[in-house]
C-alpha cells in the first residue's frame, strides 16, 4: 500500500483537532450543541462550514439529546455522521445512545471527558465515559492531540465496517487535551479518502429508504429481542481484533502506530505494571523511565480500548507479572475499586493471585502528578515483594 | 455454547420487513354487531366509506359494503349515513359469524 | 330507490395511493386516529417515511419482530427523539437528492410534554418535515393519564374525580397557538369530521414541507378514554368544531386564517354531553370550560384579524 504523503503540521488544541478529524472524513451530517470543554469543536466545524471547507449538513441543535437523534437518523438512512459532547451532554443523550447502539448505527462521536453531574463540576474526569459504559458503544481513550485526530479516522474505519456496525466514542481528557495546543500533523484529505476507501467497497449496509417496505426499530418480541442483543454482543467481541488490525493498517499508511487495544511500554521484562489511560499516560511514561533508572523493573500499559474490555490482550501482557497498579480517573459506585481496576479484577482466574492495587486520582481537574505516579510505582513494587498493601487508595484524599 | 435458535432477523439489528412478513389481525372477530345496508335508501354518497376508521368498505359500484373480515362494528357508518340507510344489527342474528 | 349520484364522492379523488395498512390492525373500534393514519399515506402518496413513537400509534406503526402492519418505511423512536430523528432524515435525504416526505406521527403527550423541546427546536430551525400530532388529550395508550393537552375539568386516571378531586385543575396548553408563535412555514388544525378540510391541509402540508417546517394538530377523541360510544366519534369531532372547542384554522408563515367558519357556535354542553369524561361537571365546571373555549377563540380571532 502506498503510504500517505506528509501532511501539514499545525499547532492546534485538542478541540480543534477533533474538528479537523471530522472534516478529513467528510461527514454527511453533523449535529452539535455547545458544552464546556467541547464548545470549540462546534465552533470550529461551524467555521469550516461557513468558509466552505466542508459541505456537510450542520444542525445547530437545541440540546445534546437532539444532537444524537439527528445523527442517529442520518446514519440509519445511510449517511456518515459526527457529533461531539461531554459530561452532562453525554448523560442527557443517554436514551439516544442506547437507541444508536441498539440500531447498530455507525455513529462516531468525540467525548471530551468531564465530571458528570451528581456533584456539579466543570472539570476533567472520566466519570462521563464510565457512566455510559453500558450503552453498548465502543469506547476508546486517547492520550494526546495527534491521537485524537488519528483515532477519529480509525473510528470511522471501525464503525462502518460491515463486520462491526457499532457506534464509536472517542474520548479525550477535557481541559487537559481540549484546550492544550500541540503540534498535530493534519493529513491530506485525499490520503484519508484513500485510507477509508475500503469501506465503500463493502456491500452497502442496511439503510432506511422511503418507498422501501422496511422499518428500523421494530419491536423486539421474545426471541427477536434476544437475538438482536446476542448479535450486538458478538459484534462487540469482534471489535477487539478489529481495533488491532486497523491500528496496523493506520500505522502502515500514515506512519503512526498506537498498539491497538492497549499500548505496552517497557512491559516485556517488567516485574510490575502500571495501567493508566488518557493524558496521564504521558506523565506515567516519564515516571516509568525515571524508576527504571533507579533499577525498578516497571512497565506501563496504556489502556486505549475500554469498551469492549481488552481482556485477552491484558491477560497476555500481564502474564507472569508480580504486581499491578491501576490508576483510575473515575469512581465505581458499588465497588470500592476504580472502574478499570474493578473490570481487571474480573480476570482473577487468568491472572492468578497477583496483587492488583487500585488508585483513584485525577478527579475534578486535580492533576495526576509525577510524585503521585512515583508513589504508585513504589507501592506496587512493595506489593510485588510480598509486603502488605492497600487495596484501594484515593490519592487526593491522602494528601 | 451450542446455538439452536434460527435467526428471525436477516439484519444485525431489529428491522421489520413487510415484504417478508405482512401482519394482519382478525379484527372482524371483535364486533358484536354489523352494518346492514338498506339499498333502497342508499345514494352512494360514500360517507360511510370515507368515515370508516379501518377503511374496510368495498366499493360495489352503486353502494358500499363492509368487508366483514375487518369490520370492527364501531357503528360510525350507521351514525353518519345522512339517509339512515345503515343499521347496526347484533351478530347474534347471523349464522355466518 | 333514491336516485344515486352515480358518481363517486369527490373526496376519493384526493387519494393518490392504495391502502398501505393491513386490513385488520389492533386499534380500538371507532378510533379516529386509525382514520387519520390510514388516510394520511393515501393523500401524501409514495415516499412517505415516518417517525413513530410509543403511544396509541406505535403498536401498529412499528413492527413486531420482522413482521409489519403496513408497507411503509419507518423509523421508531422514543418520545424524546422524534423531531430530531426526522431532522436527521430530512437533512440527509435532501443532501443526496432522495425524494421523501418525512412525517412525525405522535400523540399529544409526546408533542406537548416529553417531546416538546425537540419539536420547538426543529420548528425554530424550520426543518423540512411534517409533524403530525393526533390529540386525544391525554396518554391514552397507557390508560388515560392526563397530559398538558388535557382540558380543565377532565376526568383522567391521574386527575380522577373523588371526594375532593374534580378532574384536572388547570387548563390545557394551547398547543396550536404555541406552535403558531414559532411561525412555521405552514401549520393547521384539522379533524376527521371535516374530511375535505383535513385532506386539503395534508396536501398543503406536503407541498410546504419542501420549504420549511410544518405542524398539523389533529383533534382525535378517544372513544375508550373519553367514554364515547364508538359510533359517535365522528359526531364528537363535528361538535368540537361547531362549539369552537376545536376551531379549524391554518397559518402560513405565522399568519392565521380560519378555514371552517362557525357562524353560531353551540354551547359547550352539546360537546360534553356526548362523552362521560365531563359528566361530573356541574354548572360551575361547565362555565369554566365554556370560558376557556371562548377566551381561546377570542385570541385566535384577534390574531386572525390582526393579520389583515
Amino acid at each position: 500500500m502506498v503510504s500517505a504523503q506528509k501532511g501539514q503540521v499545525r499547532v492546534i488544541t485538542g478541540n480543534a483537532t477533533g474538528a479537523y478529524g471530522a472534516m478529513l472524513c467528510r461527514p454527511d451530517v453533523i449535529a452539535a450543541y455547545p458544552i464546556t470543554p467541547q464548545s470549540e469543536i462546534a465552533e470550529q466545524l461551524a467555521q469550516f462550514k461557513a468558509d466552505g471547507v466542508i459541505d456537510s449538513e450542520f444542525v445547530e441543535v437545541e440540546g445534546e439529546n437532539s444532537a444524537m437523534n439527528v445523527v442517529l437518523a442520518a446514519s440509519v438512512a445511510g449517511g456518515r455522521v459526527f457529533t461531539a459532547t461531554s459530561s452532562y451532554g453525554l448523560v442527557f443523550m443517554y436514551d439516544a445512545l442506547q437507541e444508536t447502539s441498539g440500531f447498530r448505527a455507525p455513529v462516531v462521536m468525540v467525548n471530551a471527558n468531564r465530571e458528570t453531574p451528581g456533584i456539579h463540576a466543570v472539570s476533567s474526569g472520566q466519570q462521563d465515559m464510565i457512566s455510559a459504559r453500558d450503552a453498548g458503544w465502543v469506547q476508546i481513550i486517547t492520550e494526546n492531540d495527534q491521537e485524537i485526530l488519528d483515532q477519529i479516522i480509525m473510528a470511522y474505519m471501525l464503525a462502518e465496517d460491515n463486520d462491526i456496525l457499532l457506534p464509536v466514542m472517542v474520548n479525550y481528557d477535557g481541559f487537559y487535551l481540549s484546550y492544550l495546543a500541540e503540534a498535530v500533523e493534519i493529513y491530506q484529505i485525499e490520503d484519508v479518502d484513500k485510507f477509508l476507501a475500503p469501506l465503500k467497497k463493502q456491500s452497502p449496509r442496511q439503510k432506511l429508504v422511503p418507498g422501501v417496505s422496511q422499518g428500523c426499530g421494530t419491536h423486539g418480541m421474545e426471541m427477536g429481542y434476544v437475538e438482536a442483543r446476542y448479535k450486538h454482543t458478538q459484534a462487540m467481541e469482534r471489535v477487539k481484533n478489529k481495533v488491532d488490525e486497523i491500528d496496523k493498517k493506520f500505522g502502515d499508511y500514515f506512519g503512526r502506530y498506537y498498539g491497538g487495544q492497549i499500548e505496552e511500554y517497557r512491559t516485556d521484562d517488567a516485574d510490575i505494571i502500571i495501567i493508566a489511560s488518557g493524558s496521564a499516560t504521558g506523565t506515567a511514561r516519564t515516571v516509568i523511565d525515571a524508576k527504571r533508572e533507579q533499577g525498578i523493573k516497571v512497565g506501563l500499559i496504556k489502556l486505549r480500548l475500554f469498551r469492549p474490555f481488552p481482556a485477552e490482550r491484558l491477560i497476555q501482557a500481564l502474564k507472569g507479572k508480580k504486581a499491578i497498579g491501576v490508576i483510575d480517573r473515575s469512581i465505581c459506585f458499588g465497588w470500592k475499586y476504580g472502574p478499570i481496576c474493578m473490570e481487571l479484577k474480573v480476570l482473577t482466574q487468568e491472572l492468578g493471585s497477583v496483587p492488583i492495587l487500585s488508585y483513584i486520582d485525577g478527579l475534578a481537574n486535580l492533576d495526576i502528578t509525577i510524585p503521585h505516579i512515583g508513589r504508585v510505582v513504589d507501592e506496587v513494587n512493595e506489593a510485588a515483594k510480598g509486603k502488605p498493601y492497600q487495596d484501594v487508595t484515593w490519592i487526593p484524599m491522602e494528601e | 455454547m451450542v446455538i439452536k435458535h434460527k435467526n428471525i432477523f436477516k439484519t444485525q439489528s431489529a428491522w421489520s420487513n413487510a415484504d417478508e412478513k405482512m401482519l394482519c389481525l382478525d379484527t372482524g372477530s371483535w364486533r358484536t354487531s354489523r352494518p346492514v345496508l338498506d339499498k333502497d335508501k342508499c345514494n352512494y354518497c360514500g360517507l360511510c366509506a370515507l368515515f370508516c376508521p379501518p377503511q374496510c368498505m368495498n366499493d360495489m359500484g352503486d353502494h358500499y359494503e363492509a368487508n366483514l373480515d375487518f369490520c370492527k362494528g364501531c357503528g360510525i357508518c350507521a351514525n353518519e349515513c345522512p339517509r339512515k340507510a345503515i343499521t347496526m344489527v347484533p351478530e347474534g342474528e347471523f349464522t355466518d359469524g | 330507490m333514491v336516485e344515486t349520484t352515480k358518481k363517486r364522492n369527490r373526496v376519493f379523488d384526493y387519494f393518490c395511493q392504495d391502502e398501505q395498512f393491513a386490513g385488520g390492525v389492533a386499534w380500538c373500534a371507532g378510533c379516529p386516529m386509525e382514520l387519520i393514519a390510514r388516510l394520511t399515506p393515501k393523500v401524501l402518496g409514495k415516499n412517505m417515511i415516518f417517525v413513530g413513537t410509543p403511544g396509541c400509534a406505535a403498536p401498529v406503526l412499528h413492527g413486531q419482530n420482522i413482521g409489519a402492519w403496513h408497507r411503509m418505511a419507518y423509523l421508531a423512536s422514543v418520545m424524546t427523539g422524534v423531531p430530531s430523528k426526522a431532522t436527521g432524515l430530512s437533512r440527509y435525504y435532501n443532501r443526496i437528492g432522495q425524494d421523501a416526505t418525512v412525517v412525525c406521527f405522535t400523540g399529544d403527550g409526546c408533542a406537548t410534554d416529553v417531546g416538546f423541546q425537540p419539536l420547538s427546536g426543529a420548528a425554530e430551525r424550520q426543518e423540512k418535515f411534517i409533524y403530525l400530532a393526533y390529540d386525544n388529550e391525554g396518554y391514552m395508550n397507557t390508560g388515560n393519564q392526563r397530559s398538558s393537552a388535557t382540558q380543565i375539568g377532565a376526568a383522567t386516571t391521574t386527575t380522577p374525580v373523588g371526594k375532593i378531586g374534580k378532574g384536572k385543575s388547570n387548563a390545557q396548553k394551547n398547543m396550536p397557538m404555541i406552535m403558531l408563535m414559532h411561525k412555521p412555514t405552514y401549520m393547521a388544525t384539522a379533524t376527521v369530521s371535516h374530511l375535505e378540510d383535513f385532506i386539503k391541509k395534508l396536501q398543503k402540508a406536503k407541498e410546504k414541507s419542501k420549504e420549511g417546517f410544518v405542524y398539523l394538530h389533529l383533534f382525535s377523541p378517544c372513544p375508550v378514554g373519553w367514554r364515547i360510544d364508538s359510533s359517535k366519534v365522528i359526531e364528537v369531532c363535528r361538535e368540537a368544531v361547531r362549539t369552537n372547542y376545536f376551531p379549524l384554522w391554518e397559518a402560513e408563515n405565522g399568519k392565521p386564517r380560519i378555514t371552517v367558519n362557525v357562524a353560531n357556535p353551540k354551547p359547550i354542553l352539546e360537546f360534553t354531553k356526548l362523552m362521560r369524561k365531563y359528566s361530573h361537571l356541574k354548572e360551575d365546571g361547565l362555565a369554566e370550560l365554556q370560558k376557556q373555549v371562548d377566551e381561546r377563540y377570542a385570541l385566535l380571532k384577534t390574531l386572525v384579524n390582526a393579520g389583515t
